[in-house]
C-alpha cells in the first residue's frame, strides 16, 4: 500500500504542477480573467446551469463528430436482423436489370437517324445511302459550318495551342482565346460581360442554380425546354408557372405572387422569370419588351434562353435583343449557344460583371469542367465576326424562312405553332374532324400555378402522331430532303410536347432550294397524312 | 534583403541568363554540334530509344523541330533539354511540349502485382501544432474578414451594394454566402484561373497579372512567363500542337469541318461518331460506347437515365460533383460511404438490402455503386478487386468514374481494370474523359450493348445536347490508336505462309484480336488518317505510358523521402502534398513560380477538400523528364525547408541522392 501510494507520488507532484502550469498559461491570455470571472460567478448563481452548459458542448461536440455517412439504425422505421437474416435477405434479392432491352419500336427509332459521311452542311452526303441530301435537320442557321475561314483559323490555332485545354478554367483552363470570346460575345451583344461553358445544354441548367436557391421564387413559362426544366429542378426553388407564351397569364401569376407575398409578409427572396426567346419545342417567340416591362414592374430578374434565337434574328444575328430594339443590359442573364448560334460548341451566359463573376465560382458546369478546346472558341470568335461584317447572312436566312412559310403555312393537313421568323419551323399533324380539334376550349379560368399542368391540356395521341410523322420524314428523304422529327426523352419532361416535325431553315441554302424543299416537305405531308383513316 | 516569400514573380532579369544551363540558340546549336562531333569520334551508336527517337525520317519531323528565336529563348532553362542529343537522335516533339528522355532506364510499368490487396493508405496526421495553428488561422481570416464586413458596410456602402437588398430586389448573392469567397479565396485569387496562352503540355506559358485592388480586378500586363507545368491534365502527353495527333486533326478539319450542328439523334451524328465509338469500346474492353460532348454532362446526363426513384445510390463520399449533379437529378436515394473504405461500404450494402426502401421497406428495384478510379483531389486508387468480390456477393450494378484513370493506369492504359487485371466486361459500366489523357473534350460511357442503345435514346444528350465536334473526334480516334496501336491487316500475312497454317493462324489472330487489351482494328480507324509508324505500332503509346508511370512513382517517393506528407497511391500520376496552413498554399504557389525555373502548381483548399487539409495538388505527365522531376524536387526541398511542410516521420534521403537513385526508388516495393 505504502509503497503503491509513493510511486503515486511523483505522478501527483506531476499533475498538480501540470495543472498549476496551464492556470499561469490561462491567466496569461489577454481577457482570460472576464471569462474565468464570468465562468465562476455564473456557477455561483446557479449550479444547475454549468451542468447544462457542459451537457450543450458535449451534444455540440458529439454533434460534430458524427459522420455523415453513418448507419441510419436509429431511425423509426430501421428493422433489426439478425445476421443470418441479413444473409437470407441479401442472398434473396435480385435486382432489375440496368438498362432494358430496346423495343422493337425503340430499334426502328434509333436506327432512323441518319448518319454524315464526310462534312455537314447545307448538303451532306448520308452514309446508308451515299446521296446527297437537302439538309433541313442539322443546326447550320448562319451557314457557317464549312466556311473555309473558319477552318483556316481553326488550323493555326490547332498549330499554336494543341487541342485540349487539359483542365477547368480555375486551374489554368483559362486560355487567352476564351477570353477574347468571352469579350466579342458581351462586345457583340452590347452586355457588360460573359461567361463561356463548354456545352449549350449544360448552360442553363448550372446558370439557374448558381442564384436560384431553396425559397427564392421563379416563375417559368410552362413550355421551358429540357435543360431549364433541369435547372429548376437542381436548383429547389418555388416554382411557379405560367401559361406557355401567354404574358396574360405571367402578369396574372407574378400579381398572385405579389399578393401573396404581401399577405404574409414574407421576407424579400430573388424572384426570377426563365424562359425562351424561341422556344426550342414549338419556335414560338417570346414578346420581349411586354416582358420587360412586367420584369420591372414586379422587381424580378429576367432569366432569358436564346439559345435558339442567338445567331439567328435581328440584324446581325445578335438576338431578341436586337430584334426588338431593348438593351441586353436590361436582361439580367441571357444565355446562348455557341454551338447552334455560332457553329462551334459551347454556351455562354451573357450580364452584368456581378452576375458573370459569381458564376465563375458557381456555376458547377463551369467550374468543374475542362474549358472548350482553343480552336473551337476561336471558330465561334470567327463567327461573329462574320456575322458583323455580312448582314446579307441573316436578310438570307430571313428570306429563306419567309420562302418556306409561304408555301408549308398554305398546307391543310398541317399547322405550324412556330413564329414566322423563326429559324426553326415546327409542323404539327392537323387533324380533320373537328371533335379533335387542339383549340383549348377556353373555360376562362387561369391554370394553377403551382402545377406545370395546364387548366386545359392539349389532347394528342404522342405514338400515332409520331408514326405519321416518320414516314413523312421517310418519304422526304426519299426525295433528297432531310428533315427530322423533334425527338423528345417521352416520360422525361415535365411536359409531353406534342409530337412536331423540325425543320431548321440554313442561310446556306438558295431561296430555290428552300422552295424545293418545302415543296418536298408538302408532298410528302399530303401523300402521309391523307393516307391515313 | 528580400525575403524568399516571394509575393509576385520577378520580371526575367540578367543574373537568371547566367544561371541558365544554355543561354542561346547560339550556344545551344555549338553544344549540339560537340557531342555530335563527340559521337562521331568514337564511333558508337548513341543510346537512342527506338520509340521516340527516329532517324529515318529525319526529314519528315524536321518541320517539328524546326530552330526559331521564340522557342529557344531559354533563360528558364526549360525550352531546351540539358543534355543536348546528337544528330542520331531525332526527337519528334517539341521539349517544351513534350520533353526528351531517351534513357530506358526511366520507364516503369503500371501495374498492380497480382494477387496482393490493395496497400491500404494511412492518412499521415501532421504534428498538432500545425493542426492547431492551421485552426486559428481560419479563425483569424474569418475574424478579420467580419471585421472588415462591419466596418466596410457602415464606410464603403457601395462595395456591399450587390450584396444587399436594394430597390426592392434581394441580393444576387447574399453577404453571408459569399464570405468565404470574398474573404478568403480573394486574397490568394492570383494563384487561381491564371489566363495561359499556347500549348498545356510539358511547359505552359502564362500570361502576367496584376492588381491594384487587393485582387479584385486583374489587369493583364502583356509579358509572359514560361512555367514547368505540373497542372494541366496532360497525363499521357497529347497536348500537342505538333505530331501525328495534330496532323490527323489538321487533316480532319479539312475534310470534316468543325462543327457537327445539332446533337445526335437529330442531325449531328457523323461517320466519326460511329468510328470512335467503337474504338472507345475496344480501348476499355467494353461491347460498346456512347460519346458525349463534355466530361461534366457524360455523368449529369447519364446517371438519370440508369436509375430512377426507388432506386439506390451508394457513392462514394468524395465522389465528383458531376456525379452528385446527375444523382440529384435522377431523383434515385443515396447514401454515402467513407472514401474508399470497404468495410463501411460491405456494411451499408448489408444495412440498405435487408432493408430496403425507407418507410415502405420494399426492395430496391436497383443498387448502383459509383466510384471513381482514381480521385482527383486525392491521388487515390479505388479498391476494385474488393469490389468485385462484394459486387459478386450483393448483385449492385457498379459504375466508375475513370475521368482520371483511363489513359493513365495500367501497363495497357486502360484504367484501372487493366491496372487490377479485373475483367472489363464484369463491370456494368465504365465512363471516362478525353480531356485528361487524350488531350481532348468530352468523354464517354461504355458497357454492354443493351445498356449503350438504351442510354442514346434515353441519356439527356443524345436529344438536346450538341453532338462531339470532328476535330475533338479525330484527336480522340489518333491518340487512343496511338496508345493501342493498329493491328496490321490479316490477308497480307496469309501469302507468306502455306494455307493449312495460315487459316489456323488468321483464326488465331482474329481470336487475339477479340482479346482485351489489344490492339485498334484498322477498321475503327478513317481510311484516310495516316498515322506516323511509330504510332501505327504502339511504341510510342507504350512508351508514354510507361514514362508516366516512372515519373508518378519518381516524384511520390521523392517527396516522401523528403519529408513531404502526401495522399495517395504512388501509381497514381495525380500526387497531392499537404500543406495546411491556407497561408503557406499561396505562398508556395507564388514561391514556384516566382523561381528560376517558375514551377506552375495547383493549389487546392476548402471547400474542395476538408478545411485543414489544404494542398498543392501535381499532375504528372508523360511529358516531363527525370530532369523535369528532379527541378520540382529540388524547388520542393527548398520552399518546404523555408515553409515548414516536412513533417513525415521516417527514413529521410538527402535531395542529391534521391535524385541518383532514382529508378531504384521507382522499383521499390510499396511495403518497403
Amino acid at each position: 500500500m505504502d509503497s503503491s501510494s509513493s510511486a503515486l507520488e511523483p505522478l501527483f507532484a506531476f499533475l498538480s504542477y501540470s495543472v498549476s502550469q496551464i492556470e499561469t498559461t490561462f491567466y496569461k491570455i489577454p481577457g482570460s480573467h472576464v471569462v474565468a470571472r464570468y465562468v465562476k460567478s455564473s456557477h455561483q448563481d446557479d449550479p444547475g446551469r454549468t451542468v447544462l452548459e457542459i451537457l450543450l458542448v458535449i451534444f455540440a461536440i458529439r454533434t460534430l463528430l458524427q459522420s455523415r455517412t453513418r448507419a441510419d439504425s436509429g431511425g423509426k422505421h430501421f428493422i433489426q436482423f439478425s445476421e443470418k437474416e441479413v444473409d437470407e435477405l441479401v442472398e434473396e434479392w435480385t435486382p432489375e436489370p440496368l438498362g432494358q432491352p430496346l423495343s422493337a419500336e425503340e430499334e426502328a427509332d434509333l436506327a432512323s437517324v441518319p448518319v454524315i459521311s464526310g462534312a455537314n452542311g447545307p448538303k451532306p452526303k448520308l452514309l446508308n445511302t451515299g446521296k446527297q441530301v437537302l439538309n433541313l435537320a442539322s443546326y447550320n442557321f448562319t451557314g457557317l459550318a464549312g466556311n473555309k475561314d473558319i477552318e483556316q483559323r481553326a488550323i493555326e490555332t490547332l498549330r499554336k495551342y494543341g487541342l485540349g485545354s487539359c483542365g477547368p478554367p480555375g486551374f489554368y483552363g483559362t486560355i487567352d482565346v476564351h477570353m477574347d470570346l468571352e469579350r466579342s460575345i458581351a462586345d457583340f451583344l452590347g452586355a457588360e460581360s460573359a461567361i463561356l461553358y463548354s456545352q449549350a445544354f449544360s448552360t442553363i441548367s448550372s446558370v439557374l442554380p448558381a442564384f436560384a436557391k431553396r425559397h427564392d421564387v421563379i416563375v417559368a413559362d410552362r413550355g421551358v425546354n429540357f435543360s431549364i426544366q433541369k435547372g429548376l429542378q437542381i436548383s429547389r426553388s418555388t416554382i411557379r408557372w405560367y401559361d406557355h407564351n401567354d404574358l396574360k397569364s405571367l402578369e396574372e401569376v407574378l400579381e398572385s405572387i405579389e399578393k401573396d407575398r404581401r399577405k404574409r409578409k414574407a421576407p424579400l427572396t430573388r424572384r426570377f422569370i426563365v424562359t425562351e426567346g424561341i422556344f426550342e419545342k414549338d419556335g414560338a417567340m417570346v414578346d420581349l419588351p411586354k416582358l420587360i416591362e412586367l420584369k420591372y414592374k414586379y422587381k424580378y430578374r429576367l432569366v432569358l434562353d436564346e439559345s435558339i434565337s442567338f445567331g439567328t434574328v435581328g440584324r446581325t444575328g445578335r438576338g431578341l435583343t436586337e430584334l426588338y430594339n431593348v438593351p441586353a443590359s436590361q436582361v439580367d442573364m441571357l444565355i446562348g449557344s455557341v454551338a447552334n448560334g455560332l457553329n462551334s460548341s459551347g454556351g455562354f451566359c451573357a450580364g452584368s460583371r456581378i452576375v458573370i463573376d459569381h458564376q465563375r465560382i458557381n456555376g458547377t458546369s463551369f467550374v468543374f469542367s475542362a474549358s472548350v478546346p482553343a480552336l473551337l472558341a476561336v471558330s465561334a470568335s470567327e463567327g461573329i465576326n462574320i456575322l458583323r461584317n455580312t448582314p446579307s447572312i441573316l436578310s438570307t436566312l430571313q428570306e429563306n424562312i419567309y420562302a418556306m412559310r409561304a408555301i408549308l403555312d398554305r398546307v391543310d393537313c398541317i399547322s405550324i405553332p412556330s413564329h414566322p421568323a423563326s429559324p426553326i419551323i415546327h409542323i404539327y399533324v392537323r387533324y380533320a374532324s373537328p371533335n379533335t380539334l387542339q383549340l383549348p376550349t377556353s373555360s376562362g379560368k387561369p391554370s394553377n400555378p403551382s402545377s406545370v399542368q395546364p387548366r386545359d391540356p392539349p389532347v394528342f395521341d404522342i405514338e400515332a402522331e409520331e408514326h405519321l410523322l416518320q414516314d413523312v420524314v421517310d418519304e422526304a428523304l426519299a426525295q433528297g430532303v432531310w428533315v427530322t422529327r423533334a425527338r423528345r426523352l417521352r416520360g422525361q419532361e415535365l411536359l409531353e410536347a406534342r409530337p412536331s416535325l423540325r425543320l431548321a431553315v440554313s442561310a446556306a441554302l438558295t431561296k430555290k432550294e428552300c422552295e424545293k424543299a418545302a415543296n418536298v416537305v408538302k408532298a410528302a405531308a399530303v401523300k402521309v397524312l391523307s393516307r391515313r383513316k | 534583403m528580400p525575403s524568399n516569400i516571394a509575393l509576385n514573380p520577378p520580371t526575367p532579369t540578367k543574373s537568371m541568363f547566367k544561371r541558365a544551363p544554355m543561354a542561346s540558340a547560339k550556344s545551344y546549336l555549338s553544344a549540339l554540334s560537340q557531342a555530335d562531333a563527340r559521337a562521331r569520334a568514337h564511333g558508337a551508336t548513341p543510346t537512342s530509344t527506338p520509340a521516340l527517337s527516329l532517324s529515318s525520317s529525319v526529314t519528315s519531323s524536321s518541320e517539328d523541330t524546326v530552330l526559331n528565336d521564340a522557342e529557344l529563348d531559354n533563360y528558364d532553362g526549360l525550352a531546351l533539354p540539358s543534355v543536348p542529343p546528337t544528330s542520331e537522335q531525332v526527337f519528334p516533339t517539341i521539349h517544351s511540349e513534350f520533353g526528351h528522355c531517351s534513357n530506358e532506364n526511366y520507364r516503369y510499368r503500371s501495374a498492380h502485382p497480382a494477387g496482393k490487396p490493395l496497400h491500404n493508405l494511412e492518412e499521415t496526421d501532421p504534428p498538432y501544432y500545425i493542426l492547431i495553428t492551421t485552426y486559428l488561422s481560419y479563425i483569424f481570416l474569418i475574424c478579420l474578414g467580419h471585421l472588415r464586413d462591419f466596418v466596410g458596410k457602415r464606410l464603403t456602402p457601395a462595395f456591399y451594394r450587390h450584396l444587399l437588398p436594394y430597390d426592392g430586389y434581394a441580393p444576387l448573392n447574399s453577404d453571408f454566402d459569399s464570405f468565404y469567397t470574398r474573404r478568403l479565396k480573394t486574397r490568394m485569387d492570383d494563384c487561381f484561373s491564371t489566363p495561359t496562352t499556347g500549348v498545356p503540355g510539358r511547359t505552359i506559358m502564362l500570361l502576367d497579372r496584376s492588381t491594384t485592388d487587393y485582387n479584385i480586378t486583374h489587369t493583364l500586363t502583356g509579358t509572359r512567363t514560361r512555367g514547368l507545368n505540373i497542372s494541366s491534365y496532360n497525363y499521357l502527353g497529347f497536348a500537342q500542337a505538333r505530331g501525328g495527333c495534330a496532323d490527323a486533326v489538321e487533316e480532319g478539319i479539312r475534310r470534316y469541318g468543325v462543327s457537327t450542328c445539332g446533337a445526335r439523334l437529330e442531325g449531328g451524328t457523323s461517320e466519326l461518331h460511329i468510328m470512335a465509338e467503337a474504338l472507345v469500346a475496344r480501348f476499355v474492353g467494353q461491347e460498346d460506347a456512347l460519346i458525349s460532348s463534355m466530361g461534366f454532362a457524360t455523368n449529369s446526363t447519364v446517371i438519370p437515365a440508369l436509375v430512377s426513384k426507388g432506386c439506390l445510390v451508394i457513392s462514394d463520399e468524395l465522389n465528383h460533383a458531376s456525379i452528385r449533379y446527375g444523382v440529384r437529378l435522377s431523383g434515385a436515394s443515396v447514401r454515402m460511404f467513407k472514401h474508399n473504405d470497404m468495410e463501411a461500404l460491405e456494411s451499408l450494402l448489408k444495412e440498405v438490402i435487408s432493408q430496403g426502401q425507407p418507410k415502405t421497406h420494399r426492395p430496391w428495384k436497383k443498387i448502383l455503386i459509383i466510384v471513381e478510379g482514381l480521385y482527383s483531389m486525392e491521388g487515390t486508387l479505388v479498391n476494385l478487386p474488393v469490389i468485385m468480390e462484394l459486387k459478386k456477393k450483393y448483385k449492385f450494378y457498379l459504375f466508375i468514374d475513370e475521368a482520371h484513370s483511363i489513359g493513365a493506369l495500367g501497363p495497357h492504359g486502360r484504367g484501372v481494370a487493366d491496372y487490377f487485371s479485373v475483367n472489363p466486361r464484369h463491370i456494368d459500366i465504365l465512363m471516362g474523359t478525353f480531356t485528361k489523357s487524350f488531350g481532348a473534350a468530352g468523354g464517354y460511357v461504355a458497357g454492354n450493348k443493351i445498356l449503350i442503345d438504351r442510354l442514346r435514346l434515353r441519356a439527356h444528350g443524345g436529344v438536346y445536347a450538341e453532338a462531339m465536334t470532328p476535330p475533338v473526334l479525330i484527336q480522340v480516334v489518333a491518340s487512343m490508336a496511338s496508345i493501342m496501336g493498329v493491328s496490321s491487316p490479316v490477308p497480307q500475312l496469309k501469302h507468306s505462309q502455306n494455307s493449312s497454317v495460315s487459316s489456323a493462324s488468321t483464326i488465331g489472330l482474329i481470336e487475339s484480336a477479340e482479346h482485351h487489351p489489344g490492339p485498334a482494328l484498322p477498321s475503327q480507324l478513317p481510311p484516310w488518317m495516316d498515322l506516323p509508324p511509330m504510332m501505327r505500332d504502339g511504341s510510342e503509346g507504350q512508351t508514354r505510358l510507361r514514362r508516366l508511370a516512372f515519373n508518378s512513382r519518381y516524384l511520390t517517393r521523392g517527396l516522401t523521402k523528403l519529408g513531404f506528407i502526401l495522399y495517395g497511391h504512388s501509381d497514381s500520376p495525380i500526387v497531392p502534398l499537404l500543406v495546411f496552413h491556407p497561408g503557406k498554399m499561396a505562398v508556395f504557389h507564388r514561391m514556384m513560380r516566382a523561381r528560376a525555373t517558375p514551377i506552375v502548381v495547383v493549389v487546392v483548399a476548402y471547400p474542395a477538400t476538408p478545411l485543414v487539409t489544404s494542398r498543392v495538388r501535381f499532375c504528372l505527365s508523360a511529358a516531363h523528364t527525370k530532369e523535369d522531376i528532379d527541378t520540382i524536387l529540388k524547388a520542393c526541398d527548398e520552399v518546404g525547408d523555408a515553409l515548414d511542410l516536412k513533417h513525415m516521420p521516417g527514413e529521410r534521403w538527402p535531395l542529391q541522392r534521391i535524385m541518383d537513385s532514382a529508378v531504384e526508388l521507382v522499383n521499390m516495393r510499396d511495403d518497403e
